[in-house]
This record gives structure tokens, sequence and C-alpha cells, in this order.
């Protein structure tokens, strides 16, 4: 019968793989991949798919969350500017309801994750996609507060 | 009557002009009512250049610019042979026309001189121009059955942005009203009414509920948010950027073009070429030439 001593091993055992289990992310690819897993593929589907019938606004008057693949229009824009509706959020003023339509995550993601998150999305766009994104981007770049460290 | 006024007028009587164009200019409309039978052949677009403070037509055979609300016209030169059917200021006064057949023309001396560009414009008509509200050097271009393309730096270099609404584009403005992702929106006069667009160009919307064939869009400087609209019978104005629209009670006829310009001062031109002004906070319209 396994004593008090053999109890406490087992469960500092079992905390010490735990953690080893939660490996820090390799890259920022790593790290987007998993914070798009954890607070946007709710909303965006978990291949970045969006809800379905995003184009039209739902039974309550507001717009369901857009698809973030080819298929979508987040590739047209810029790094800042996706940098700071994910920081802000957003509210489309034709909303039938107050709610943000993209909540902001500033409080919850530190500006890396935001970076990283934006940057994993540029995975599912298509080269040319990819290349206008750029194009838009050089003049509105991430902000200082992301840059890569 | 010199030759050039004579053929001019018959070539207007022809097609029912009540405004005529001479080689020297444009003569003011209601002069020549008695001289001409028949009404003039619809002006196709109007603008405001913000700069001068000058008022902008293009009728599809010419295009002329005024000083005193449309009451006298001075053509603006070296356009004969393009017949633009759309006509774009920007905020810091550099104008733009269609090319003749593709491209477009530009002019940073308020028309005096035009230079052409066509780098990355297909070689298909422009058919709309909007100048970006509040960004001097952003203008955007319709090309059918391409879309819309975005040009940075004056008109110099376009890039395609979107294919813009399915239905289609009549004519096209930027209003800089509030709650854009980027920095304002397009509004879009079509054959089924009024479509909206971010100026990120997230997709296009239907605006409002008009139905039918919109002829032209504006926005009022002065009020971003407030949103005109030309059907074939009526006027409409928004105060919500298209979202709900109200008959202008005001406007005495149905307007085939219009613009506001600074100060809520509102134009229009009528399908016989006369131009008609309400200041701002009217209840009623003046001839331009009244």
């Amino acid at each position: 019968m396994p004593n008090a001593l053999h109890l406490a091993c087992a469960s500092m055992l079992l905390v010490a793989t735990a953690s080893c289990g939660a490996a820090q992310p390799a890259t920022a690819q790593d790290l987007g991949r998993r914070v798009f897993a954890a607070q946007c593929a709710t909303c965006h589907g978990a291949t970045g798919q969006g809800q379905p019938g995003w184009q039209e606004p739902d039974a309550s008057g507001e717009m369901p969350a857009p698809p973030h693949d080819r298929n979508g229009h987040t590739w047209k824009h810029s790094d800042a500017m996706l940098y700071r509706i994910v920081k802000e959020g957003w509210r489309d003023p034709y909303n039938k309801t107050q709610r943000l339509s993209m909540p902001a995550f500033g409080a919850t993601l530190s500006p890396q994750e935001i970076r990283a998150v934006i940057d994993d999305l540029k995975t599912l766009w298509t080269p040319q996609q990819r290349s206008f994104q750029q194009q838009e981007s050089r003049k509105a770049t991430y902000p200082p507060e992301a840059r890569l460290r | 009557m010199n030759r050039g006024r004579r053929a001019a007028l018959a070539a207007g009587a022809r097609a029912g002009a009540v405004l005529a164009v001479t080689t020297a200019g444009w003569l003011p409309g209601l002069a020549l009512a008695s001289e001409a039978t028949g009404d003039a052949p619809a002006p196709v677009a109007l603008a405001f250049d913000r700069r001068s403070a000058k008022l902008l037509r293009a009728s599809g055979h010419a295009a002329a610019s005024s000083s005193d609300g449309g009451r006298h016209w001075t053509a603006l030169q070296g356009l004969q042979a393009t017949r633009p059917a759309a006509i774009a200021a920007g905020i810091g006064g550099r104008l733009y026309v269609p090319g003749p057949a593709a491209g477009i023309l530009r002019s940073d001396d308020g028309g005096r001189h035009w230079i052409a560009s066509t780098s990355g414009l297909p070689q298909q008509p422009v058919r709309a121009l909007a100048a970006h509200a509040d960004r001097p050097d952003t203008v955007y271009a319709n090309v059918e059955r391409h879309g819309i393309y975005r040009s940075e730096d004056g008109g110099r270099q376009w890039r395609l942005m979107d294919a813009g609404p399915r239905e289609g584009i009549a004519r096209l403005i930027h209003t800089n009203m509030p709650g854009s992702m980027k920095s304002g929106w397009l509004v879009a006069a079509g054959p089924h009414g009024v479509q909206r667009a971010m100026d990120c160009f997230c997709g296009w919307r239907k605006a409002g509920s008009l139905a039918g064939p919109v002829r032209d869009v504006g926005f009022d400087p002065s009020l971003p948010s407030r949103v005109f609209a030309a059907t074939a019978s009526q006027l409409w104005t928004s105060e919500d950027g298209g979202e709900t629209w109200t008959v202008d009670a005001t406007a005495p006829t149905a307007v085939v073009a219009l613009v506001a310009a600074p100060g809520s001062v509102l134009y229009g031109a009528r399908a016989d070429g006369q131009i008609l002004r309400r200041a701002a906070g009217a209840t009623s319209w003046q001839a331009a030439d009244a």
C-alpha cells in the first residue's frame, strides 16, 4: 500500500511530466498556431474557414466571423491594420448590437503573440495574396512594440 | 455668329441640347435656350474641387469648370477628344477624367494640362472615378469587367483592389465617414440601389433598401455620414451612411448627377443640363444662373 511519501513523489512526478508536456513553442509559427487554436478558432474556425454565411448579417444583426484563409479578405489588410484590430477590437458600425464584431485581445495577448498569430494566418493565403498583403504592409508595418526579438 | 458656335448649336439642336459648347468654352445654358431646340445632352458627372472651390462637370464630350456655382463655365482644355464620362477632384486639387479609350488623364494645374496614365490599368474604358476624401494622392477607378483599381501616387501607378459590387457601378464616391477599418468608405451607385464597402475592400454590402437604378451618389464633406442618392424620379438623403434613406422633399425634379460642396451646399444637374443649387439648410433649390 503506497505510503504518504510514495504519493508525494508520484504527485511531483505528475506535475513535472505535465510541465514537460506543455513545451514552449519552438518557433514563432508554433506560437502563432497555438494562439490561433486557443483564441481564434472558436469564432473563425479551426482551419480559418470562418462562420457560415459570413458575408451577411446574422439573425441578431451582427456580421459573423469571416474566414482568414484565401476565401476571405484578411489578406487585403496591412500588418498594422491587422495588429490594431486584434489588439483593440473592432465593431462594424452597421451591427444592430453594440457588441464588438471582433473582440480586443490587447489585454490577453502579448505584442509578440499578436504578431505571431497574424503571421501564421499568412500561411493560409496564396502566394499572390501574400505578395499583395506584403505591398499593403510596406507603409503600414507592425508597431515597434511587436518587433521581433 | 461664328462658324464654331453655329456648328455647335446645330449639333446641340440635333441632340436636343440646351447647353452649347464653343471652341472658346461653355456658354450659360439658359442664355441659349431661345436659340436651341430640345434638351441638352445630360451632364454625365459633377465634381467639386475643394482647393479651387470650383464646380466641375463632365458631359460625355467635354469637361468644364465653374467658379460661380454653375452660372458660367470654362472648358477644361485638352479634353476635346476624350469624351469624359466621369470626373473626380482630389482634395489637393488634382483632377482626373477617364482616358479616351483606357487609362486616365490627370491634371495638376486645374485642368490646363493633362497627363495620360495607364500603368497598371487594363486596356478598357474607366467608367467611374472617386478621389479619396482626405488623402490627396489616393484615387479609385472602376473598369468594367475588371474591377476597382487604386492609385496612391496621384494616378501614376494603379493596382487592382477588388472586383467591385456584382451588380456593377454607375458612379463611385469615397467618403471619410467614421467606422471604417481603414480610412473611409466607397459608396457605389448601381442598377439595384447603393452598395457600400470599407476602403480596405472587405466586401460590398447593399446600403439601405433603395431599389432600382441609382444614377449618382454623393456625400456631404461637412458631414461625411450624410449621403445622397439620385434615382430616376427622386433625390434621397441618408444621415447614416446609406443605411436608411428618406426622400428629399426639397428637390424640385429628378437629377442625373449630383455633388455636395463644403458648407453642405448641394448641386444637382437635371436631364436638360440645368444646374440647380441648394444652400445649407435651405428648403428650396435655385437655378445656378438665377
